[in-house]
């Protein structure tokens, strides 16, 4: 078991050919990681999610090599038309844009030009901008809209075995340009690991961006994912998470609306099974006037799962006219299941609309009641509701083909218990 | 000139220093200041352990400091921690007796301690700094058996129901503030219903803190038995002054069998002036714990005053089908800052609760609401219903919802809805259009936007709390 998980700065001197720069950034946030380890629930941040807990729980020790897996061959999705990158183990493999035109669009490894940015508080990050040596960098040029979407195969190799892996990815949108992406997470290692993703979005003016995240199947996989998203005025990020079936998974969004009139839109829905422990944690800061935030997470929690929804609204005090929202539903099915919440507000402006609700309890009996009555036995009626409950997010999803995917993909996970 | 020099008069209505001389204790924390304030009570040895005991611990406790409003660091030594008006060494058997000067001071104050007394139906046990000088009343409540008087009196004569009870809501272990109360509490009300008594008037108590550099540790423990029944008044003003002045008070309460607490404050403490110098800091301590089946405690309260406010009445559900609830108004201006909230921590079955929290800031005030909802394992049937609303005059104030909710039970339901917006200009132009200038009209509207928890206060203290509402907010529109 790890107790005090710590990495030797030996590791830092394994990357060649780096600037003397880069090293000091590297060796300040290994020592900021190393200060503390990883973070436990005296921390605000993960109040209800006790990593270091969780870590010495699960994990015998975390190897911090980067794996170097050869391509295969992946099995893409045949239901729709799609550009894809594939990352292995966090490594972009390959990237194919036939149905676009290719001058638009520059997808490279990633690389990190940016030493000076040190973030204060979240050992995960620290951890990231230490080992980091894998992950994407896509540049999207002005005035192009994507003809097809753009799924992206998060492929996790059988190899891995109590490893932890530290990506880096950067997305930048053009003005008027758009995006819509898919996420998607293929596990095939059976053993536990790690994945550490730091993402970077930049949204230039009037840019669009939409995207959903779904896990393929069930895994052992123990993710954190912190993500940084800067909009520009009247752009518009949307974002859909699936995120179920995974034994431990924190997302951490942070969403700058720097520029009037950007809107960001998030929708969550997720099923937790046995042992599942799951976060998403919200930061929306309206910086400037008239923008806009939606936000709604639901979870459905089975036995000895446990959820967390923490959500944080900041309103500058010149970003008057903001009309913020943020909403969270929990079902809780068994006794041995946790649902913990907190959603914030921090306010500064008068002028604004920001309200926020959150409810947890069991399914309505009378519901249930009524599916009986009419021949279906307790179980089928359960699950008849709980697809229902998840439905109204999926049924946000404008495209029918992509609504359909994933439509099955939730099936399954709720069949497949 | 002349104006301004009556403007800043009529600013603070109780802002009056009454000159009577005062026994102090030693200055300073320590073991002898605690003797000291142990000896003037002429209390028992075992209290005196009990002190010490908190005492120890104080020192390894650190201040907590992840509240949102910070303050100056509080140099303990620098405190007074007894002070007594001369004439209670000699206790007054009659009003008649009683020091002229304070009788004038409560006059001004509004206490009903004279003639009003059996017009408004009010027992006070007034409280001028930390001493118990008359308690009104007596006999009416004697002859039910229900015990109203200083905590000090308790002490002395019911030591066994203060050593049952005494520390058993909030622990001598607890956080700073609460176990330097208790090392130091100097008085305070001590209430006991017996089983199956309804109390025929509501009790109540008025603080006032009077001599300079004194923090106020006032020590309250309300006992509700089987079947009883009992509301609370507390409210509080006090003198104009410079220096930040400490008031760290514990409240327990305790409700057995079917009996109900309701338990009231109006605190209209001196919030510091305009550019926000002085003022009181408010850091109390108030829980209850409904021990018994179908038992209840009911929270109101209006925070008007202070420079920090800065305190959580919770209610600790154990008993089954027990109920918890919490109605609470913050009003901020200038630069006060409130950090106030609850905690329902459901731990029997078919528990409820409910809060509704409504806060103002205006000007360069900091509001925040800060909650949990706790539903334990065994909670089977819970319910929590929270609404907080909050109000905003003008883009130099801030207003903050911070509820933690955890829910550990599936036959549970926990609901929060919080709304943050400003005055609606359309109701402030229809009541200027009315003739109502835009005081009048801004205090009508939050008057209406309080009232569900206006409506909860006991009628004595509703029409006071509808005037300070409006007083509190003067000059912050417009």
């Amino acid at each position: 078991m790890i107790n005090n998980f710590k990495v030797n700065s030996n590791e830092i001197d394994k990357f060649k050919k780096i600037s003397k720069q880069e090293k000091e950034f590297r060796i300040k946030n290994l020592n900021l990681f190393n200060k503390n380890g990883f973070p436990n629930n005296k921390s605000e941040d993960w109040k209800f999610s006790d990593l270091r807990d969780i870590v010495s729980k699960n994990f015998k020790k975390l190897d911090v090599q980067i794996i170097n897996s050869k391509s295969k061959n992946t099995t893409l999705i045949k239901n729709f038309d799609h550009n894809f990158l594939v990352l292995i183990n966090g490594n972009l493999s390959s990237s194919n844009f036939d149905f676009e035109e290719k001058n638009k669009i520059k997808i490279k490894n990633f690389y990190n030009d940016n030493f000076s940015d040190i973030n204060k508080y979240n050992p995960l990050i620290h951890l990231n901008h230490a080992l980091s040596d894998t992950g994407y960098s896509l540049e999207i040029a002005d005035n192009y809209k994507f003809k097809k979407t753009l799924v992206i195969y998060n492929i996790f190799t059988k190899e891995l075995n109590e490893n932890i892996l530290n990506s880096r990815n950067k997305i930048q949108i053009g003005k008027n340009s758009e995006l819509h992406t898919i996420d998607l997470v293929v596990n095939e290692s059976k053993n536990k690991f790690m994945n550490n993703v730091y993402e970077n979005v930049i949204l230039k003016e009037n840019a669009i961006y939409k995207n959903i995240c779904i896990q393929n199947e069930k895994s052992d996989g123990f993710f954190h994912k912190f993500s940084k998203n800067t909009l520009s005025s009247k752009s518009k990020y949307s974002s859909f998470i699936f995120p179920s079936g995974l034994k431990f998974n924190k997302l951490d969004l942070e969403f700058n609306l720097e520029g009037e009139g950007s809107e960001c839109n998030l929708q969550a829905a997720s099923l937790l099974n046995k042992n599942d422990h799951q976060e998403i944690k919200t930061r929306i800061n309206h910086l400037v006037p008239n923008c806009k935030s939606y936000q709604i997470v639901k979870n459905v929690l089975n036995t000895e799962s446990k959820g967390v929804y923490q959500g944080k609204i900041f309103v500058k005090d010149i970003a008057q006219k903001t009309d913020a929202y943020q909403l969270s539903k929990a079902l809780l099915l068994n006794d041995n299941s946790e649902f913990n919440s907190k959603p914030e507000l921090e306010i500064y402006a008068d002028d604004v609309k920001c309200s926020h609700g959150s409810t947890s309890g069991s399914i309505d009996e009378t519901s249930i009641y009524y599916l009986m009555s009419r021949g279906l036995n307790r179980e089928e009626s359960v699950r008849l509701l709980v697809s229902g409950f998840l439905n109204e997010i999926i049924e946000m999803i404008k495209s029918n083909s992509i609504k359909k995917f994933v439509q099955k993909k939730i099936e399954e996970q709720i069949h497949g218990n | 000139m002349k104006n301004q020099n009556i403007n800043t008069l009529e600013d603070y209505k109780y802002g009056f220093t009454t000159d009577i001389e005062s026994i102090r204790a030693p200055k300073g924390l320590s073991e002898n200041s605690i003797k000291f304030i142990s000896k003037m009570k002429k209390e028992p040895q075992w209290m005196l352990d009990w002190r010490l005991k908190a005492f120890n611990r104080l020192k390894n406790l650190k201040e907590p400091n992840w509240q949102k409003p910070k303050y100056p660091k509080i140099n303990y030594q620098d405190l007074y921690y007894y002070s007594a008006p001369k004439s209670a060494s000699e206790k007054p058997k009659s009003l008649d007796e009683v020091d002229p000067k304070l009788i004038e001071t409560y006059k001004k104050l509004g206490i009903p301690l004279n003639e009003q007394k059996r017009l408004s139906g009010v027992a006070v046990d007034a409280v001028f700094d930390s001493v118990s000088v008359a308690t009104t009343y007596k006999e009416e409540l004697t002859k039910k058996g229900i015990i109203f008087c200083s905590i000090s009196e308790a002490i002395r004569n019911h030591p066994d129901l203060v050593k049952k009870y005494l520390g058993s809501v909030i622990p001598l272990t607890d956080h700073y503030f609460a176990t330097l109360n208790s090392a130091v509490f100097t008085d305070g009300s001590f209430v006991y219903i017996p089983p199956k008594v309804r109390c025929p008037m509501e009790l109540s108590t008025y603080f006032r803190i009077n001599a300079s550099e004194t923090g106020q540790f006032e020590r309250t423990l309300i006992i509700a038995d089987k079947g009883s029944y009992v509301s609370y008044l507390e409210g509080c003003t006090a003198p104009m002054r410079d220096e930040n002045q400490l008031h760290a008070a514990n409240v327990e309460l305790v409700a057995l069998d079917d009996a109900e607490i309701k338990y009231s404050t109006v605190q209209n403490w001196y919030p510091g002036d305009k550019d926000g110098v002085g003022g009181i800091y408010n850091f109390v301590t108030k829980r209850g714990a409904c021990r018994g089946k179908n038992s209840k405690i009911s929270w109101t309260q209006v925070e008007t005053g202070s420079a920090i406010t800065w305190k959580y009445p919770s209610c600790i559900l154990q008993g089954d089908n027990s109920v918890g609830e919490f109605y609470s108004i913050a009003i901020t201006n200038n630069h006060q800052k409130a950090d106030t909230g609850t905690k329902m921590i459901h731990l029997g079955k078919n528990t409820k609760s409910k809060i509704i929290s409504k806060g103002i800031s205006a000007g360069q005030a900091d509001n925040t609401y800060r909650g949990l909802v706790d539903i334990g394992k065994n909670a089977s049937n819970s319910r929590n219903f929270t609404q907080c609303d909050s109000l905003l005059m003008g883009n130099k104030c801030g207003a903050h919802t911070v509820p933690y909710i955890k829910n550990k039970n599936s036959s549970s339901t926990v609901e929060h809805e919080a709304t943050t917006s400003k005055i609606n200009d359309e109701q402030l132009f229809y009541c200027n259009q009315r003739g109502m200038n835009q005081e009048e009209a801004v205090s009508l509207i939050v008057n209406g936007f309080c009232k569900e928890v206006l409506q909860q206060l006991p009628m004595e203290f509703a029409v006071e709390a509808q005037k300070l509402v409006g007083i509190s907010l003067e000059g912050s529109v417009g």
